[in-house]
């Protein structure tokens, strides 16, 4: 996207000052409020509110790896949930097979270790899907990458690795198992604050990498995969690396999901969430982060939104309740519909719009 | 592998030595060679259809030639990718712009550094100390070598896909020159420019050919005959895959059979002297 103007007034006097992230007063200004509003306003509010940001900030953090593919590199992907999963059962498996020795059990070391464990082993696992790109484009990588979903959820974890232990089909997470350091995550409040660590560690992550080496060869291939050969780009080579830190961020998403968890089973992750995180970014616009935070937002406010407008009228249409499913799944397919159409650009489009304006307001001629 | 690292001004730096490319049973090049000399630039020139274009798709590896062997600073590089070639300094514009049309000016161009930036993955995640200092020093590079030599200041920061063609054709230039290269394959870098335009690419092209910090030996496939005789060292005659002729431009000019292939009779190429 191209960037933005500046205010009126603020010139660069160096190149280091050019490349700068918060680049104006005002922006940081605006960074202080979001900060205080992340960090000492959305914890004290009542559980409920907290469980809906939570929900949002595991969207994003799926979101960010199918942006990655999909936005930046030009890698249709319709498989994350399979990473996703992967990710929630190394961490769930860790935590409760393998033997730690005391000291780490005590000193909270179990669960931080296999969120890292399960994000490289889902990291790898993308790889391993990711390999058909080399030779496919297009519809033949979505159905490779479809072929991940059902190979690994549906095959892989519902047969064999759901049944470690001699467990029916949900695992299931006692308290107190999740414990990082001294705290034992145990309320949405706590839950709160290990997503708002992951995600902002994942978008600076990924905001970082898309401004410097690897993140301009994702987006030269998403161009132009010929030119982006001649001007020595080893194209296989970074195709699978953005599937690698697409299904990184993946498995920190799983492994950090079972936090929220009493239990979890294959489920969890069905192809219809692949297929909804695909849409998320959609919304949101694609190759842009901005647009998985807003997407995700978005998604997740307006089905809330619908379940407040739809309980009341249960009592008149009973019908309404009973299909909560079909008017949900209907209403993201008809948001699709709509921004495709209308806002092909997505929320973030129309966000980088409105800061334009301001930049030059009051003299935006 | 033993490729020469020094190579003297006029000495050959790209051999073509006898390259047959056929698709299907349409042979594209039957035979061809040339050799092109450090320091120079090398015209190749053919009617449409006569294989230029696969010519330097096969100096430039997006195709390998049947038989025949490319010869690089002395060494054999059939065998290599398009990747690696850009390593050894081979650069290239497309004769149809192919540029990252998402990306902004200045990111095409920074991407034409790829090769020469050194962090790696890890550190570009944390973008702190090297990664940083690499991208300002890397930056500087660009603004005072490229962009200014190009004169594209004032769209540094615009979308690609929305300039006007000419300039898109320049900032092509600027992305192949980025990658600081010893050999710089222009297909047809004047096609579809006004005469202002054509007059500005032949100076930056004389610039990057003849000044001091660049010294880029170019390979060059044009149709316009005027800048073709006036900027090139050797010219090269493709006719339906098969050489012609080759010597310098008052050797081709003269020679009948390229006067009955390609430049017709009369002096119909000197339209635009």
């Amino acid at each position: 996207m191209a960037k933005g103007f500046l205010p009126c007034g603020t010139y660069h006097q160096d190149y280091a000052h050019d490349h700068a992230w918060w680049q104006t007063r005002f922006v940081k200004g605006k960074m202080i409020f979001l900060a205080i509003g992340l960090f000492l306003i959305i914890p004290h509010l009542d559980s409920y509110y907290v469980g809906i940001v939570n929900m949002i900030g595991y969207t994003i953090l799926g979101a960010l790896g199918v942006d990655l593919l999909i936005g930046f590199t030009g890698q249709i992907t319709l498989g994350h949930a399979a990473f996703m999963a992967v990710g929630a059962y190394t961490s769930a498996l860790m935590v409760l097979e393998f033997p730690w020795p005391k000291i780490f059990i005590h000193l909270g070391l179990a669960y931080p270790l296999s969120i890292l464990c399960g994000a490289v082993l889902a990291g790898l696992w993308s790889v391993l899907f990711g390999l058909p790109s080399a030779k496919v484009k297009g519809f033949y990588l979505i159905l490779t990458t479809m072929a991940a979903q059902f190979v690994t959820v549906d095959f892989i974890i519902t047969q064999y690795v759901a049944r470690i232990g001699g467990r029916g089909q949900a695992f299931s997470l006692p308290p107190g198992t999740i414990k990082i350091g001294p705290w034992i995550i145990d309320s949405p409040t706590k839950v709160y604050y290990l997503m708002i660590i992951l995600v902002l560690l994942c978008i600076g992550m990924v905001a970082n990498l898309l401004r410097s080496k690897p993140g301009r060869a994702w987006m030269a291939i998403r161009d132009n995969d010929i030119a982006a050969e001649t001007l020595g780009i080893n194209i296989i080579f970074y195709k699978l690396l953005s599937f690698f830190v697409a299904g990184f961020i993946a498995g920190i998403a799983g492994a950090f999901w079972i936090s929220n968890l009493a239990a979890i089973s294959p489920e969890h992750f069905p192809w219809s969430w692949s297929l909804w995180l695909v849409g998320v970014i959609l919304i949101g616009g694609t190759g842009s982060i901005q647009g998985t935070i807003f997407g995700s937002m978005f998604m997740v406010l307006v089905m809330e939104a619908l379940q407040i407008g739809i309980l009341p009228l249960a009592d008149i249409y009973p019908q309404l309740l009973e299909k909560f499913l079909f008017v949900k799944e209907s209403t993201f397919g008809l948001a699709i519909c709509a921004f495709l159409i209308f806002e092909p650009n997505g929320l973030s489009y129309r966000w980088w719009q409105i800061k334009n304006y301001f930049n030059l307001w009051p003299f935006s001629y | 592998m033993a490729f020469v690292d020094e190579i003297k001004e006029g000495e050959e730096l790209l051999k073509v030595d006898n390259i047959y490319m056929n698709f299907g049973k349409v042979s594209a090049l039957a035979g061809v060679s040339c050799s092109v000399k450090k320091g120079s630039i090398h015209s190749i020139i053919g009617p449409n259809g006569a294989g230029k274009t696969v010519m330097m798709n096969c100096i430039n590896g997006l195709y390998h030639p049947q038989q025949g062997s490319i010869i690089y600073k002395g060494e054999k590089i059939n065998h290599l990718k398009p990747h690696h070639r850009a390593k050894l300094g081979i650069s290239r514009t497309f004769q149809k712009i192919e540029l990252f049309s998402g990306m902004t000016v200045l990111d095409n161009i920074r991407l034409g550094r790829h090769i020469h930036l050194k962090s790696g993955i890890l550190s570009a995640a944390v973008y702190l100390g090297k990664t940083a200092r690499e991208e300002i020093e890397h930056r500087r590079f660009i603004e005072e070598e490229i962009i200014d030599l190009l004169e594209i200041e004032h769209i540094r920061d615009k979308t690609v896909g929305m300039l006007p063609y000419g300039l898109q054709k320049r900032v092509e230039l600027g992305r192949a020159l980025a990658l600081d290269p010893e050999l710089l394959i222009l297909d047809e870098p004047l096609a579809g420019l006004n005469l202002e335009e054509v007059e500005d690419m032949a100076r930056f092209i004389i610039d990057v050919n003849e000044e001091k910090r660049w010294g880029v030996t170019c390979v060059f496939v044009e149709h316009d005959m005027g800048v073709v005789m006036d900027l090139s060292d050797d010219v090269t005659v493709l006719n339906f895959g098969e050489m012609i002729a080759s010597g310098t431009p008052e050797e081709v000019q003269t020679n009948p059979e390229v006067v009955k292939a390609y430049l017709g009779a009369e002096d119909m190429y000197a339209s635009r002297r």
